[in-house]
Order: C-alpha cells, then structure tokens, then sequence
C-alpha cells in the first residue's frame, strides 16, 4: 500500500494540472456553449510566448536585449508568467471575431472554425519558433527535487499543483462572488434576457473568449516545463480537456475539477501497474462513465446536444 | 443555407449526370493524369480517400452525427489486411474480407456505445474511441508493430480464374481501386435515396420527431455508424495495398480531422458529391501548395476557416448557388 502514495500523490498533482487545463475550456463552453478545439494551441502558443519572454529573442542584440536578459531568471519567469497568458489571451480575442458567424448555428460550425483555428495556429508556431523541442526554464528555487518520508519528489510539480489550485480559487471567486461572474453566467443561461437587461452581450463573449484563452494560455506557460514544449503539443493537451469536461459534464464547473482530479488519480495509478497504459486509462474512464451517465458526471442539459 | 434535404428525392436508378461524370473521370484519370502533371498514385490515393469519405457523409452529412474518430475504422481494416497477409496467407480477397469485416465488426461494437449519444457528447465519445484504437495500435507492439506499423505487405494478384493480374504495377491497381469505387458509390447512392436516406435526413432534422413517427432512432444511428465503419474498412485494406504497409498514423485525431475538413469544404453538407470535391481539392492542394512551400497546411487551415465562416455549404454549395431554383428551400 505504502509504495501506491507517491503514484497517488503524483496522480493528484496531475489532476490538478488538468484541471488548470480544463479550467478555460469549460469556461469558454459554459458560456458559450462552443467547443474550443483550438484551446491547446492557445495553450502552446502561451508558452511559447513565456519562452520568447524569458530568452529575449525579439530584442535579442539590442541594448534592450542584453538589458532583459541581464535580469535574474526569476524575474523574467514571473513577467512570462504574466505575458504569456495575456498574449494567449489576445490571440483567443482574434479568433472570436472569427466565431461571430457561427453563433447561432449548429455547434458544428464552432467546433469545425476552432479546429481550422488549431491547424493554423499550429502552422504558425512552426514558422516562429521552429519545429524542435524545446525546454522552458524555470528559476532555481522551483527547480529540482525534494524528500518526503523517504520518497523523492519534484519541487516543480508541486509549485504547479498549488498553481493550479489558486487559478480555480480565482475563477471560481470571480464566477460566484463577484457581479461579473452573475452577468457571465446569466449570459450562459439566458443570452436574450442579458441582452434586454443593457449589457454588452458581444463585449461579454469577446472578454470570456479571451479569459478562458488567457487560462489556457498560462496553463501552457505552468505545464510545459513538466511535459515539454513542441509545436503539436496543443493535440496532447485539447484530448485531456476534452475527456475532462465530457466526464465532468458539460458546463459544470465542479465536474469538470472533479473529473480532472479522476483523470488524473487513473493515470497516475495505472502508471504504478502497467506505465505504457497510463495515458489509455483515460479513454476507459470516459466509455465507462459516458456509458453509465449520458451526461457526465454532474452535466446539466445544454444546447450542445442538439 | 441550403442542406441536404432541401435537394428533391431522387428515387429510381442512379443514372444521373453527376453520377456518368463521375464515372467518366475515374475511368479516364490514367490517361490524363500525367498530362497535367500529375501522377497516376495521386489517382489511387484519391480514389481511396473518396471512398473513405463517401461513407463517412454517410454519417456526417446525412445523419448529422459528427464523428472525429473516424480515422479508427480505415486504420483497423489496414491492420487487418496486413495480418491477414502476414500470419494466414497471401490473398486479395480474403485480405480485403478481413478487413472489411474487422471495421464492421469495430463499428459495430462502438456503434452500440453511440447510438444512443447525440450532439456533442457523440462527437466527444468518437474522439475517445478513436484514442482508444489510435493508442493500442501503437502500444500492441507484438500484433501492431508499434509507431511504425506493419510493413512489406504484399499486394496480391487479382485471380480471375482466367488470367492473374499483377497489381505491383500503379496502374493495374488503380483500376482495381476504380473498379471497387464505381462498385461501391452506386451502391450507397442509392442506400441514401431510398426511404432509408430519408429516415437519416428525418432524423437529423428532429430526431424527436422521428421517433414519435415510429422510427427506432438508434437501430438507424447504429446501422449507419456501422455501413460507414464498413467502407472505412474497405478503403483501409485498399489503403494498406495502397502503402505497402500500415501505421497508426492515419487514425490520429489529426487525420480523423482532415476527413471532416475534406467533406466539409467539398460541400458534404448539401451534396452527396460534396465528399469527392473535397478530397479532390485536398490532394490537389497538398501537392500543388505543398510544392511551393512547406507551410502549405497553414494555407489550407486559412482557407477552411474562412470557407467555414463565409460559405459552411462547401464547394457543392457553389453549385446549387450558380443553378438558382432548384435545391433552395
């Protein structure tokens, strides 16, 4: 039993890295109500931003360049940290001008525009960044490895684990507490009524779009040091948000954690067992569950069914 | 927009000017294809994908069931194939039994899981299936040979019992994939203008609806995701004569991707042709763009986005636009 904790704690801190994943995808389709297939290439593009960030590359060669880079590393990881997401973010606001046509229409068209989306933003990440691996650094106090109770743990899991939980707080904050979170979910709800109350419903969907890009974005800059960075990285990473919000059900804010932390307790016990199956373990919990719950686990009824 | 059952019923023989055009050009590809500078495998790859295609709209624009796993059932049949070849004999026909018989059976087993799915949990539940079969190829290592598949594959001899047609040579296999093709599209032409392509439409339209009439919904989603899954089969073991090999490649989300965004842009939506526009236009543009630059899917993504947003009806949708009157609702 004793030698299960470390794959359970690791399946726990994966759980939560998935629900840092899921977090804008569900946003973006509570709200919405459109399937994101590009939310992993925001997610890429996120990090690639933070490793431009943190290299310097654009200024490279210029009094400016040789300043940034002059800095310590942690400071250019915390301004990555900040600049990645909001660039990310920017990028989502683009492709939601691009979905206007498609509201109204069958999901379909959301998840057919989105998909383009990923292929063209991928395209993109080939041509700037090459198409090699990459390796975000991080700072030195985040880096290496600790122990526990005479087990070895990663320091960096942990900071992204305890990341990932303060991102949830957050967004959860400011859905149920704030007056923001009332008009984004009533305009779930009710888009007519929103609308007929005075608020802006096309400001509001461009502003979740580009939230629930920001999230996907610093989700990329927080995961990719674990996962690694390559262009085709978004496939790896839109397939664990997917499964996430279907088990979850669909517009569900505490399935979809729910499910992330289920997701990623299966992959990390079946990584004790059979390691090469770790990632199937995912696709079985998602048949079983799907076929015992034709809505997720806590899934309401949502217009993306028809 | 225009949609498929905005088109009136054709019933009768399939006999159509689209149908003779079609024929016509299949039959004709080897003579042409090398003055334009094309290729005569271009030919046989496009044939294969139509194949593929025309079932999968089966699904897709009949029905309205938006599979993204699809990929799956070709790659299952030219698994199937390859072993069949590799471990019982060297056959053409029972490779191509094999795996025909493997993707049904395949779409018949995920069918029962999806046939009682709509919208969006549909396509979510095909995008883990296909995972699913994505993932044990390349984990199987021992039956699937793992990332790089199953290779030297034999292409058979087609026994006529007469005579023995060696198919190393493209140009004979082509016409056996022409031949196959010709066969196969009849067929699911008339599958949907008969009441049972009406059925589909019914259901896409409203499926409460069609099931107040009295139709059992699911036998019919059951049905089709497994004639679609049979044709995928067929085209895999082609496809796997095809490559002289068979790799898990061609059933990962990317590629189950690319069928949806060739049968969209063809115009799968309003046409039964829809799908062979869009493969058409694909390869063309894989190989003409992907002459010019190495970029060249960045252009495709571009122009299917803006297809989507602009024209969702496709290609075939130009067509019903320039013969206003008839196909408008």
């Amino acid at each position: 039993m004793l030698n299960l904790v470390p794959h359970l704690v690791n399946g726990l801190t994966l759980g939560l890295l998935f629900a840092l994943i899921a977090l804008g995808f569900t946003l973006i389709v509570g709200v919405m109500e459109v399937i994101n297939l590009a939310h992993g290439s925001l997610f890429a593009l996120g990090a690639y931003f933070a490793l431009s960030t943190i290299g310097g590359d654009w200024f490279a060669g210029t009094g400016f360049g040789v300043w940034w880079q002059g800095l310590p590393l942690w400071t250019r990881y915390v301004l990555a940290l900040a600049i990645g997401p909001i660039l990310a973010g920017a990028a989502g606001m683009v492709l939601e001008f691009c979905l206007r046509p498609a509201y109204g229409k069958a999901p379909l068209y959301g998840l057919l525009l989105t998909f383009g989306a990923a292929l063209v933003i991928e395209e993109l990440i080939r041509l700037g960044w090459g198409t090699g691996e990459q390796h975000l650094e991080v700072p030195q106090a985040i880096n290496g490895a600790f122990f526990m109770g005479g087990l070895i743990f990663s320091k960096y899991k942990f900071f992204a684990a305890g990341f990932a939980i303060l991102a949830i707080l957050a967004v959860w904050l400011l859905l149920e507490r704030t007056p923001y979170g009332a008009v984004i979910k009533a305009g779930a709800h009710d888009s007519e009524m929103v609308r007929a109350l005075g608020y802006d419903l096309a400001t509001l969907r461009l502003l979740v779009f580009g939230l629930g890009a920001a999230l996907a974005g610093l989700a990329g800059v927080v995961m990719v040091p674990i996962w690694g960075l390559r262009p085709h990285v978004g496939i790896d990473v839109v397939i664990p948000a997917f499964l996430i919000i279907a088990i979850g059900g669909v517009g569900s804010f505490w399935g979809a954690v729910l499910a992330s932390l289920l997701v990623g307790l299966a992959v990390g016990v079946t990584g004790a067992y059979a390691p090469a199956w770790a990632t199937m373990s995912m696709y079985i919990l998602l048949i079983l569950i799907l076929g015992l719950r034709a809505r997720g686990l806590l899934g309401r009824k949502s217009a993306l069914e028809s | 927009m225009i949609t498929l059952s905005d088109l009136s019923a054709k019933g009768g023989s399939p006999v159509t000017w689209p149908m003779g055009l079609f024929l016509l050009g299949l039959a004709t590809a080897p003579f042409w294809l090398a003055p334009i500078g094309l290729y005569q495998y271009l030919g046989i790859e496009i044939a294969i994908w139509i194949l593929f295609a025309m079932g999968f709209n089966l699904l897709f624009g009949y029905m309205g069931l938006h599979s993204f796993g699809h990929g799956a059932y070709l790659g299952v049949g030219a698994y199937a194939f390859g072993l069949f070849q590799l471990h019982v004999g060297t056959s053409l026909w029972g490779g191509l039994l094999a795996a025909v018989l493997a993707a049904t059976v395949a779409g018949a087993v995920v069918g029962l899981f999806l046939s009682h799915r709509r919208g969006i949990y549909f396509a979510l539940l095909t995008i883990g299936f296909g995972q699913v079969f994505w993932f044990s190829a390349i984990k199987l290592h021992s039956v699937t040979g793992g990332e790089d598949g199953l290779l030297g594959i034999p292409r058979p001899p087609l026994e006529l019992g007469f005579a023995s047609v060696d198919l190393n040579d493209n140009a004979a296999f082509y016409w056996f994939v022409a031949a196959l093709v010709a066969l196969v599209v009849p067929l699911l032409w008339r599958l949907v203008n008969a009441p049972f392509g009406r059925v589909l439409q019914a259901i896409r339209q409203n499926e409460l609806r069609a099931r107040f009439i009295g139709y059992e919904v699911w036998r019919f989603k059951w049905a089709t995701f497994t004639i679609s899954a049979a044709t995928a089969g067929l085209a895999g073991g082609l496809f796997a004569m095809a490559q002289e090999s068979a790799y898990p490649d061609v059933m990962s989300l990317h590629q189950s991707g690319l069928i949806v965004m060739m049968v969209l842009v063809g115009g799968g939506l309003v046409s039964f042709w829809g799908p062979v526009l869009g493969v058409i236009l694909y390869f063309i543009a894989r190989d003409v763009l992907g002459g010019l630059t190495e970029t060249w899917l960045l252009w495709y993504g571009l122009m299917f986005v803006v297809m989507v947003m602009v024209r969702p009806e496709g290609l075939a949708g130009l067509f019903h636009v320039l013969r206003p009157g008839k196909g408008r609702a």
